[in-house]
């Protein structure tokens, strides 16, 4: 995963959330579709991806998808 | 989605097209050749599907209720159940409950688990259910004591659903974490701990046999396959105490269950043989020169052949189906003296150049079975993908050139699971072959009529008894073709009915020339109004086209008479399988009174009454002491 484009077609292609470019700030509650169950998938989905462990409480605190990539990407 | 086989891209491509529904009935071949890793995936997507929009397109789809309910958080069981479900062609209409609800779900008879009135309710069980419970400091008899009483509401909470519930509860063992038991740090008190968990674990396998109404799905050999029980991080903070890949591999054993509960179970079994049963090629090796029995590879290949016995011997018909030379394989199977597997093992050994899907087609027709009937193993790809492509209903496995690993790949899918066996599982083999017997018998004679009379059918139609509960239930589960309105009724479901006054459940049992058939048929009829309405009719498909069907309705005719019913009602329910019998009725001196959708309803007034066919011998016992 390189970009943001990557993230939200793994959003669109993973978890059937119809998103674009234009959600990435908008607060989660308000993301159509969004489930705070993805969280979980994410969590497991991301590490796989990158490679990297990422810490779920930090992960569960994100406000928006914007905040999700920021945790994913950042070495 | 980075999907890595081309049946991933293809439901990639479904979904972004929005044509997921309309492309429903291709799942289950789609399904197959997508790998375990990516399944859960396809299932997220699944699971958002409104089955009303596949249905809309395709209203014969089964579709199967599933309650999920439970301690923890379990939302990430819909995605892989909604997968699992698709591979078997069905649909998932699921009613995921409140977090930890399962106590108030399964206690109040008004719950909205109940009103659904799912076929099957997932009760699932975690070992939080047990430690949330424990104070710290902790010490071994506090986990005796909190499990000791979970047990107890669990037991209320099964005897709560036979009395209240509808299909089938399904409970789990609980897994044993060592971030609990290593809290204990004398091994004495460690090991009490332990012992006292897997008693109650034990406990819980144990309910199914007391309350016929649940199934405890045993977790431990799922996790001995290297499964981590639970991702600490899920558990700690979103209370999903079970691992996804553990709730993944549940799913499957679930999808199997739900498979039998509408009555897909798998009855045959197709085996190739070179590489698959034997190494090597018996055509150059020849019957000395193949491998079972002794070398390294030689005991891989006899520990898969004696497990296909196993299998063989609880039900499941076995077929060998080879490219080969017949004569060779029959001296192999007669003579060959380390192979476990013999050809009275097998109801036919299809030897021969011909493409396998169409030895998989004749043998399906030769013993009245549909091709969906069929599991079929092989280590070939070219011939896997050959019979995937043309019977995409077979349940293809392919095994790989380690023979050590067969075993595994055969038995990773449950395709014979069942509840319960019965005496007829056990004798199934023999009685198919004798139906081969009887139709080699069939081709001797010049007409149907004389082969029938030649064939001396008794047909004995009784009351069902206590003793048949577990067989005539495993009739409406198994039988898809002569099967009129296709109710699947549960052993429980059945039982009621026997202490039902208005409900009339008939046996109908035959034997002929060549040995007993055993309990063939069922028929369902309920009093009511003054007329007998047949609420379901079912022969083996063993067994029709004999005349057995005749004979049976015109017992249950004159016995509606005697009993001074005013009419006889039958009801004909469509399926995608049963369309041979819509006929029925009308054939045997019913006129069609009503439709309503799929169903239509039937009536005889009983004024001329067709004697049973002169070749059958009847008897008659309905209405005597059982």
């Amino acid at each position: 995963m390189n970009s943001m484009d990557d993230f939200l077609a793994l959003l669109r292609d993973e978890l059937g959330l119809q998103v674009t470019r234009q959600d990435v700030g908008v607060d989660l509650h308000h993301v159509a579709g969004w489930d705070s169950l993805y969280f979980l998938y994410l969590l497991t989905t991301l590490e796989k991806r990158t490679g990297r462990s990422l810490l779920l409480a930090d992960l569960l605190e994100a406000s928006t998808l914007n905040d999700i990539y920021a945790l994913a990407v950042t070495e | 989605m980075s999907p890595q086989t081309p049946a991933s891209q293809t439901l990639l491509e479904w979904h972004r097209t929005g044509r997921l529904a309309s492309c429903f009935p291709g799942m289950p071949g789609m399904l197959a050749e997508v790998p375990d890793d990516e399944l859960a995936s396809v299932g997220r997507l699944l699971s958002q599907l409104d089955p009303d929009d596949v249905l809309g397109e395709h209203p014969a789809t089964p579709v199967v209720t599933v309650a999920i309910t439970g301690h923890g958080t379990l939302g990430q069981l819909t995605a892989p159940l909604a997968a699992e479900l698709a591979r078997h062609g069905m649909l998932m209409r699921a009613l995921l409950s409140a977090f930890d609800g399962y106590v108030f779900d399964l206690s109040d008879p008004d719950s909205a688990v109940y009103a659904a009135r799912p076929d099957l309710v997932l009760c699932v069980l975690d070992p939080m259910v047990v430690f949330d419970e424990i104070p710290v400091p902790w010490r071994s008899a506090d986990a005796e004591r909190a499990l000791h009483d979970k047990l107890q509401m669990i037991g209320r909470l099964a005897a709560g659903f036979e009395r209240h519930g509808h299909g089938t509860l399904v409970l789990n063992t609980m897994p044993l974490l060592r971030r609990f038991t290593a809290q204990i740090v004398d091994h004495r008190s460690r090991a009490s701990v332990s012992a006292a968990w897997h008693e109650a674990n034990a406990a819980l396998l144990r309910m199914a046999v007391t309350h016929p109404a649940v199934e405890v799905l045993d977790l431990a050999p799922l996790l001995a396959e290297g499964i981590a029980a639970e991702d600490p991080r899920l558990s700690v903070y979103a209370k999903a105490h079970l691992s996804p890949a553990l709730l993944a591999r549940y799913a499957r054993d679930v999808g199997h269950l739900a498979r039998h509960v509408k009555g897909q179970t798998k009855k045959a079994l197709a085996v190739d043989l070179d590489g698959t049963l034997w190494g090597g090629l018996l055509g150059e090796d020849g019957p000395d020169g193949i491998d079972v029995g002794s070398g390294y590879r030689g005991q891989a290949f006899r520990s898969f052949q004696r497990v296909i016995r196993q299998l063989g011997a609880q039900g499941v018909l076995l077929a060998a189906v080879s490219k080969n030379d017949p004569e060779l394989v029959r001296a192999v199977f007669r003579e060959h003296p380390q192979m476990p597997l013999r050809e009275d093992d097998f109801v036919r050994i299809s030897a021969n150049w011909r493409p396998k899907h169409k030895n998989i087609i004749e043998l399906a027709e030769a013993l009245n079975l549909s091709t969906d009937s069929f599991v079929f193993v092989d280590d070939s790809s070219f011939e896997c993908g050959l019979v995937r492509h043309a019977l995409p209903g077979v349940a293809v496995v392919q095994v790989t050139e380690e023979p050590a690993r067969h075993v595994e790949r055969l038995l990773h899918d449950g395709w014979f699971d069942t509840r319960e066996l019965t005496e007829e599982d056990r004798t199934r083999v023999s009685k198919y072959t004798d139906d081969l017997i009887r139709k080699d018998f069939l081709e001797t004679f010049d007409s149907v009529e004389e082969y029938l009379r030649q064939l001396r059918i008794t047909v004995h139609v009784a009351t069902v008894r206590d003793d048949d509960v577990a067989r005539v239930s495993q009739l409406t589960l198994r039988t898809n073709q002569f099967n009129l309105t296709a109710a699947r009724l549960q052993p429980g479901d059945v039982h009621d009915l026997l202490t039902d006054p208005a409900a009339l459940l008939l046996a109908v049992y035959s034997a002929d020339r060549f040995g007993e058939n055993g309990l063939v048929g069922a028929i369902f009829a309920r009093r009511a109004e003054g007329d007998l309405h047949i609420e379901n009719f079912l022969l083996s498909c063993r067994v029709f086209s004999r005349g057995i069907e005749q004979a049976c309705l015109s017992v249950v005719l004159k016995h509606a008479r005697a009993e001074r019913a005013a009419k006889v009602l039958g009801i004909y329910r469509q399926t995608p399988k049963n369309g041979k019998v819509r006929d029925f009725y009308p054939r045997n001196g019913f006129v069609h009174v009503a439709s309503e959708g799929p169903q239509m309803v039937f009536r005889h007034d009983l004024a001329e009454i067709p004697e049973p066919p002169q070749h059958i011998c009847m008897v008659d016992t309905i209405g005597e002491p059982s």
